[in-house]
C-alpha cells in the first residue's frame, strides 16, 4: 500500500530533517503557531483592553489596527513581511521569522477581539464593586476583572490556537518547510504516490486540530461559560452580540450568543 | 492583470457563497435528521473538514483529485485554462461549507420545538416545514457568525494563489515578479480586500436591520 509506504517517510512528515538538518513538518506548525499565540498574547491583551478605553486617542487607532488586520487575508499579511521586513530592519531575515512575525501581527488582531469578549462577559458591577472599595481602574483590572476574563477565554484561545494552527499551514508559500511544504515536496518527487502523500499531510492535521478542539469542547463544558452569561447585563450582551466571531471549535456557543435568554422549552407539550 | 484578478476574485467569492451555503444547508439538514446513518455522515463531514486547513483542500483539489477519476477525463482537465479556478472554488466550498453547517445546525437547535408542532399542525409536509417555517428563522438567527464566516471565505480565496488560479493576490504576485512593482501592487490588492470586507459587512448589518424580529417572542412564545 502507498500509504504504508508513505509511513517510511514519517520523520519527514513529523520532524523534517531534525537531527541532521533544521527542523520542519508538523513539528514546525506546532512552533510557528505556539511562538504566535505566545509572543502576541500581551499584545493581543494591551489592544483588546485598549479598544475598551473612552479616551478616543487610544480607542480609534486600537479599532482600525484590528479591523484592518482582520480584513486582511494572511497570505497577503505574509507577503508584507516577506519583502518589506527585509526594507525595514536593514538586512536578511530568515523566512521562519518573517513567517513568525506576520503570524503574530495577525494573531494580535484575533488575540484583542477575544480579550473584549471576554472583559465585556464580566457583569459591570464587579467593576463597580472594585471601584468603591477604593481601587484605580487599571488595580480593579488587574485584580478582578482580567482573572475571570482569562477564566472565560480560555476555550476561546483554545479553539483560536486551532485555527492559528491550521493558518500556519499557509506560510508553505513563502518556503517554510513545514507540514504542506513536506507534503507537496514529497508528493512532487514521486509523482505516482501523490494521493498517499497527501493523505499523510491531512492525518498528520487532523490528529491535531481533533485532539485540540475537543479538549477546547471538554473544557468548555467544565468551565461553565453559560451560567455567567445568565446573569449578564443586557447593556453588554447587546455589545456582545455584534461581535464579529471567529470561532472554530465551540459549535455549543452560537445559540446562546444569539438568543437572548436561553431558549426555554415547555415540558408539558 | 490587477483588473482579471478582481474579477476571478470576485467570480470566486459569489460562486463559493452560494455553493457553500448550499452544501452547508444540506449538511446541517443531515446532522438533525432523524436517520442516524445520516448524522453520523454529516457529523463526520464536519470532523474531517474542519480539522484540516482550507488550503490543504484547495491543493487537494488541484493536485490529487484529478489522478482519481478516469484517466481522459483527468488529461482534460488538467488541459482546461480554468480548471484552477474551478479546484479552487470546489476546495474553499467543502472547506466553508462545514463552518456553514456547524452554524445552521446551531441555529436550528435555538428554535424552540413549538414551532415544528406548529408547522405540522397546520398540516405542511416535511420539506415545507423546513422552507416555510424553520430555515427562515434559521438564517435570521444565524445571520451574525453567517456573515463573519463569508467574510473569512472571502480572506480564504487569497489561498487560490498555490494553485495558481488568477486571481488577485497572485496577481500582486506575479507583477511583483515581473516589474518588481511589488509595493504598489500588494497595497492595491490589500486595499482592495479591506475595502470589499467592509462592504460585506455593512451589507450584513444593513440586512441584519432589515430582517429583524423580536427573538424573544419566538422563544417565549406560548405556541
Amino acid at each position: 500500500m502507498g500509504l504504508l509506504e508513505q509511513f517510511s517517510h514519517w520523520n519527514f512528515y513529523l520532524l523534517g530533517t531534525y537531527p541532521k538538518g533544521e527542523i520542519g513538518g508538523l513539528a514546525l506548525n506546532i512552533i510557528l503557531a505556539a511562538l504566535a499565540l505566545s509572543l502576541s498574547f500581551i499584545f493581543g491583551v494591551m489592544l483588546g483592553y485598549s479598544r475598551l478605553s473612552c479616551r478616543m486617542y487610544i480607542k480609534y487607532p486600537c479599532v482600525a489596527y484590528i479591523e484592518i488586520i482582520r480584513a486582511t487575508p494572511l497570505i497577503l499579511l505574509i507577503f508584507w513581511f516577506y519583502f518589506f521586513l527585509p526594507y525595514l530592519v536593514g538586512g536578511n531575515i530568515s523566512i521562519f521569522w518573517s513567517a513568525v512575525i506576520s503570524l503574530c501581527v495577525y494573531a494580535a488582531a484575533y488575540q484583542a477581539e477575544i480579550v473584549r469578549a471576554g472583559i465585556l462577559a464580566i457583569p459591570r458591577g464587579q467593576l463597580e464593586a472594585a471601584l468603591s472599595t477604593g481601587m484605580s481602574r487599571l488595580q480593579a483590572m488587574k485584580s478582578v476583572i482580567l482573572p475571570q476574563a482569562f477564566k472565560i477565554m480560555i476555550p476561546s484561545f483554545m479553539s483560536f490556537f486551532v485555527s492559528l494552527f491550521k493558518d500556519t499551514s499557509v506560510t508553505y508559500i513563502i518556503g517554510v518547510i513545514e507540514l504542506t511544504q513536506t507534503g507537496i515536496i514529497i508528493s512532487q518527487r514521486q509523482p505516482d504516490k501523490m494521493l498517499s502523500a497527501y493523505l499523510s499531510m491531512a492525518i498528520g492535521y487532523f490528529v491535531i486540530c481533533y485532539t485540540l478542539s475537543h479538549v477546547a469542547r471538554r473544557l468548555e463544558k467544565k468551565i461553565g461559560i453559560y451560567d455567567l452569561e445568565s446573569y449578564r447585563p443586557d447593556a453588554c450582551r447587546d455589545e456582545y452580540m455584534l461581535l464579529p466571531t471567529h470561532k472554530t471549535g465551540d459549535e455549543e456557543e452560537h445559540p446562546s450568543r444569539i438568543c437572548s435568554p436561553k431558549p426555554e422549552f415547555r415540558k408539558d407539550l | 492583470m490587477m483588473i482579471t484578478g478582481v474579477k476571478i476574485t470576485l467570480v470566486l467569492l459569489v460562486t463559493t457563497t452560494i455553493s457553500s451555503l448550499l452544501l452547508g444547508n444540506v449538511i446541517a439538514i443531515m446532522r438533525v435528521s432523524r436517520t442516524r446513518f445520516l448524522r453520523v455522515l454529516g457529523n463526520l463531514y464536519v470532523e474531517i473538514f474542519r480539522n484540516i486547513p482550507g488550503l490543504f483542500w484547495v491543493l487537494f483539489f488541484y493536485f490529487v483529485f484529478p489522478e482519481l477519476l478516469p484517466s481522459g477525463l483527468s488529461e482534460k482537465l488538467n488541459s482546461y485554462l480554468y480548471y484552477p479556478v474551478i479546484a479552487g472554488i470546489l476546495g474553499l466550498t467543502v472547506d466553508n461549507a462545514s463552518y456553514v453547517s456547524d452554524i445552521l445546525r446551531s441555529g436550528r437547535l435555538a428554535i424552540p420545538h413549538g414551532q415544528r408542532e406548529v408547522a405540522i399542525s397546520t398540516g405542511l409536509n416535511r420539506v415545507q416545514q423546513w422552507i416555510y417555517v424553520l430555515l427562515p428563522q434559521i438564517y435570521r438567527v444565524t445571520l451574525p457568525p453567517l456573515g463573519t464566516r463569508m467574510v473569512h471565505n472571502f480572506k480564504n480565496t487569497s489561498l487560490c494563489m498555490a494553485i495558481t488560479a488568477p486571481e488577485l493576490t497572485w496577481a500582486t504576485q506575479q507583477i511583483e515578479s515581473l516589474t518588481f512593482r511589488g509595493i504598489e501592487a500588494t497595497t492595491i490588492a490589500t486595499l482592495f480586500y479591506i475595502c470589499l470586507a467592509a462592504i460585506m459587512v455593512s451589507i450584513i448589518i444593513l440586512l441584519e436591520k432589515y430582517l429583524k424580529i423580536d427573538i424573544s417572542s419566538i422563544t417565549h412564545s406560548r405556541a
